[in-house]
């Protein structure tokens, strides 16, 4: 109970200091804001706020409770002193338009179930995949060493995370659940801030319907009650916009502040929101037809993604990092890794996108979750455009909605629906009834037991109401263990794993939940050139079984290059185990005077040249004319034999140059014979051997990952021993 | 745009000197990372897996009674500079029902050595194996013997020794 009291506490602390903040901003601004629009606006512009002192605090490694609790207290203690609390400059002389009482039962009572089952879920132990892995990983590796830390080893880490530095403080004092409890603050501010946009146009019934759509969506109130961030990138998002609104009714410089900062900060709080920047700089541009307005609203919104791109730059030598590795080149992300990885949230395996409508409105199964079955009267929002505020509506999620074929996961619908759940109650607002009618028929529909009648089993979604996990009745650990997939491992590994030491593994664990280095092997650079090396002892696909053979007169020669020379389909990229040469039968002996260079992935050139056949330098790229591999010798060295050792490989085309002494390269030959090559027998040992090497001694291996029988039948052969064994995974330990 | 371009220009500059060749690992035929060490804690989590004969399940974390001859199997990847290793304790009570004991050391049950015990307390032996006794990537059986059994006076099976850890090493 009394960790169950926490989260609360850690939440509602967390809450109540980005209002503050929010509500001292608006102070400061001198807007005066409706009584009902003023709760939510300054909830989401606080966030904003708060997000910029956390990111300070961890930059400054001054992340210690005492300190994140104080800037909390100092926020609130500052609002109420001032008056901001109250809001004194609320504009109480301008009340909204009443809602009528049909509007408060059907509204009040959906609003009201849902919220109760998204709270009990939110305030249950945290078992979402993403919240309880990278989201709050992040979250307890920052609280860890009390400040950022730059993780090459996680892409993850790499994203921005705006709405995760308000878990900061609200896991520093309630743990996991205190986390997904703001997130479901952020979902009460959307639903309050839709219904407070209808009002303000003078369309409560508008207002509602929207609030409803959204609030009661099932992806929504999934995503709302766990540690993730979409919805609360829809608030902000939405903050974004309402904050057009009210500049453009105002007409005031100031207002363009809050406007630029929830632009910025959409994109602090998830890349794809950035196209809510382009809308309002865009709209602001429209309707000023000046300069300085633009320029406000793109500095506002530099201060909050500014810091996110500095960090990113300076780590990962690329500011939007992990994407764009193609033009911010670096040692952590493979170029082919992220066009797989980023062709894989385009299509989530589905054989054709045409379902797409029904698959996220119905379905669920392959894009996890569903927006619900009322939304595929969204053409019908069309109707819309006929009013102003609908055309905006419109034009804004169209723009938020212009990113989302780059994941189709029915998350990424989230920030669309506060713009499309509007305008579809504005189309059908003339009659009531009918949007009555709506709003019922979406919260049967999306009620989970109802659900789970007609969605696929592997959608995404509440299915549980569990009040006595919330309250702590059942022991965490239990209901953890039971409905959190990754958890089991990352108790796994906190039990046998001495303090400090990194695990490999070829599938993720819950990071929360564990206090070590979760090197999973697709997520850097490292950790697949690790898993490489590991799957190549029991893939034959992987292992050096093919040399190609250069043998030429001999000849002098200071620098050679092996140039890869076909256009490769992919995923075919070009490998080379190791680079020898040789004269009259004898290999040149490397030495420290030797300069060795790649391209493209020049950073992994020594695993071609490091005398393991247990590794090599993979291209990083599906192969193109032009890839070499260079060694500059330091001195004239006579040469008359080059070999390639390889995997075993399709579309590989290479041909062998010589540096003349006018520093112009030479064709030498393109014509290598092709030799199979013996597979060492201690290729296990081998690959252990170098996993050893980087530092890494562990190795947890799911029953379902690929080779994890050969692990399993003979461990001493790869020179590992079984330390401890799950439910459905292995712990294995290397044995020196 | 500008921005952009900048941005773009200095990520495609982004690129790291010439490296010299990194720490040459050893070739296969000499590759040998560690000491090969096939013992068999009694705490090890597939221990389990590896007993033959005469190890009860009367146990802590990390010992456990056997009857007169237990025996574990390993794996040898080589036959070279092999030594059986095995740690155990004679228990007070079993020692002053039994007397002194006598325990013989086994390899694929060929006698390799024996040792009387007259004291209580905890045992280490250790001695070389024969290359030939065993054959490089195939299972050992490693077994020791002990002549006199103990009956506790509550009903159960006879009890020898408690065994630590048994196997062989290098």
């Amino acid at each position: 109970m009394r960790q169950a009291l926490a989260a609360l506490f850690g939440a509602g602390f967390t809450v109540a200091a980005c209002y503050a903040a929010g509500s001292l901003v608006i102070e400061r601004l001198r807007v005066a804001l409706g009584r009902d629009e003023r709760i939510p606006l300054a909830f989401v512009l606080g966030a904003a706020c708060l997000h910029v002192a956390i990111f300070g605090i961890l930059a400054l490694h001054i992340a210690y409770w005492p300190v994140l609790a104080g800037v909390l207290a100092i926020t609130i203690g500052t609002a109420v002193w001032t008056g901001a609390w109250r809001g004194v400059r609320t504009d109480s002389s301008k009340p909204a338009p009443p809602l009528s009482r049909p509007l408060l039962v059907v509204f009040g009572l959906c609003v009201g179930a849902f919220s109760i089952v998204y709270f009990v879920n939110a305030w249950a132990p945290e078992v979402s995949p993403d919240g309880g892995g990278y989201h709050l990983g992040l979250v307890a590796r920052e609280l860890r060493v009390h400040g950022f830390e730059a993780t090459p080893t996680n892409f993850y880490f790499m994203l921005s995370a705006g709405v995760e530095m308000l878990y900061v403080p609200a896991f520093a004092i309630g743990r996991h659940s205190a986390a997904a409890l703001v997130h479901f603050a952020f979902a009460i501010a959307l639903a309050l801030a839709i219904l407070a946009y209808g009002r303000r146009i003078g369309k409560p019934w508008a207002g509602a319907a929207g609030a409803l759509l959204a609030f009661a969506s099932p992806v929504a109130g999934m995503d709302g009650s766990t540690a993730y961030v979409d919805v609360a990138t829809a608030a902000i998002v939405f903050g974004a916009f309402y904050w057009t609104e009210i500049w453009d009714e105002q007409k005031g410089m100031r207002l363009l502040i809050p406007v630029g900062l929830l632009a910025g900060y959409a994109y602090a709080a998830k890349y794809t929101a950035f196209t809510i920047g382009i809308y309002a700089l865009g709209f602001v541009a429209w309707r000023s037809r000046r300069l300085r307005p633009v320029l406000l609203v793109a500095g506002c919104a530099l201060i909050m993604a500014g810091p996110w791109m500095a960090r990113n730059w300076i780590w990962y030598q690329n500011p939007i990092a992990p994407f764009g590795n193609w033009i911010f080149r670096n040692p952590y992300i493979h170029v082919i890794f992220e066009h797989d990885y980023t062709a894989s949230l385009r299509t989530y395996n589905m054989p054709s996108l045409w379902p797409l409508p029904v698959e996220v409105t119905v379905r669920g199964g392959f894009t996890q979750g569903i927006i619900g079955p009322a939304f595929l009267i969204l053409p019908a929002a069309l109707v819309a455009l006929r009013y102003r505020a609908g055309r905006r509506l419109l034009l804004a999620g169209a723009l938020v909605f212009s990113t989302y074929f780059g994941n189709i996961g029915t998350r990424f619908l989230i920030p669309c629906l506060p713009f499309f759940s509007l305008a579809i109650g504005l189309a059908l607002g003339e009659s009531i009834p009918l949007l009555g009618a709506l709003m019922v028929f979406h919260a049967v529909a999306s009620w989970p037991p109802v659900m789970n009648r007609y969605v696929n089993p592997n959608c995404w979604r509440l299915v549980r109401f569990p009040y006595k996990a919330a309250l702590r009745i059942t022991p965490p650990e239990k209901f953890l263990s039971e409905n959190s997939y990754g958890y089991a491992g990352a108790r796994l590994i906190e039990s046998n794993v001495p303090p400090g030491e990194p695990v490999l593994t070829m599938t993720g664990v819950a990071d929360a939940y564990t206090t070590h280095e979760i090197l999973v092997s697709f997520e850097s650079a490292g950790n697949q050139a690790v898993a490489d090396t590991m799957n190549m002892g029991w893939n034959a696909g992987l292992q050096p079984s093919a040399q190609r053979v250069f043998r030429f007169p001999e000849r002098q020669a200071r620098r050679m290059r092996v140039v890869q020379t076909a256009q490769a389909e992919h995923p075919e990229q070009w490998n080379v185990h190791e680079l020898r040469f040789y004269h009259q039968g004898k290999e040149l002996a490397r030495n420290l005077s030797w300069r060795l260079r790649a391209w493209p992935n020049p950073w992994e050139v020594q695993f071609a040249f490091d005398n393991s056949l247990a590794t090599r330098w993979r291209s990083g790229e599906v192969a193109f004319p032009g890839m070499y591999l260079d060694a500059d010798f330091g001195a004239e060295q006579m040469v008359d034999e080059v070999r390639l050792i390889t995997s075993p490989e399709a579309g590989i085309r290479v041909q062998l140059e010589s540096m003349n002494p006018a520093n112009v390269w030479e064709m030498v030959s393109d014509k290598p014979g092709l030799e199979s090559a013996a597979v060492p027998p201690g290729i296990r040992l081998m690959a252990t051997s170098e996993m050893r090497a980087r530092g890494i001694r562990n190795l947890l291996i799911y029953d379902a990952n690929y080779g994890a029988d050969d692990f399993a039948k003979d461990p001493e052969a790869w020179g590992l021993k079984l330390i401890a064994r799950g439910e459905d995974t292995r712990l294995y330990r290397t044995i020196w | 745009m500008a921005c952009a371009a900048v941005l773009a220009e200095s990520g495609c500059q982004n690129m790291p000197e010439p490296y010299a060749p990194p720490v040459q690992r050893q070739q296969l035929e000499n590759f040998l990372p560690y000491r090969m060490q096939a013992i068999v804690n009694m705490s090890d989590e597939d221990a389990r897996t590896h007993f033959v004969q005469d190890i009860t399940s009367l146990e802590t974390s990390t010992w456990r009674w056997t009857g007169k001859r237990p025996t574990v199997r390993v794996r040898a990847r080589t036959t070279e500079n092999l030594r059986y290793t095995i740690d155990f304790a004679i228990a007070e009570a079993t020692l002053l029902a039994t007397g002194p004991v006598t325990v013989t050391f086994l390899v694929n049950d060929r006698v390799l050595d024996r040792a009387r015990y007259s004291r209580a307390g905890n045992q280490h032996f250790e001695k070389a194996i024969p290359p030939d006794w065993v054959t490089a990537g195939q299972d050992v059986t490693v077994g020791a013997e002990i002549d006199k059994l103990w009956a506790p006076p509550q009903k159960g099976p006879k009890l020898g020794m408690i065994l630590v850890r048994m196997g062989i090493t290098q």
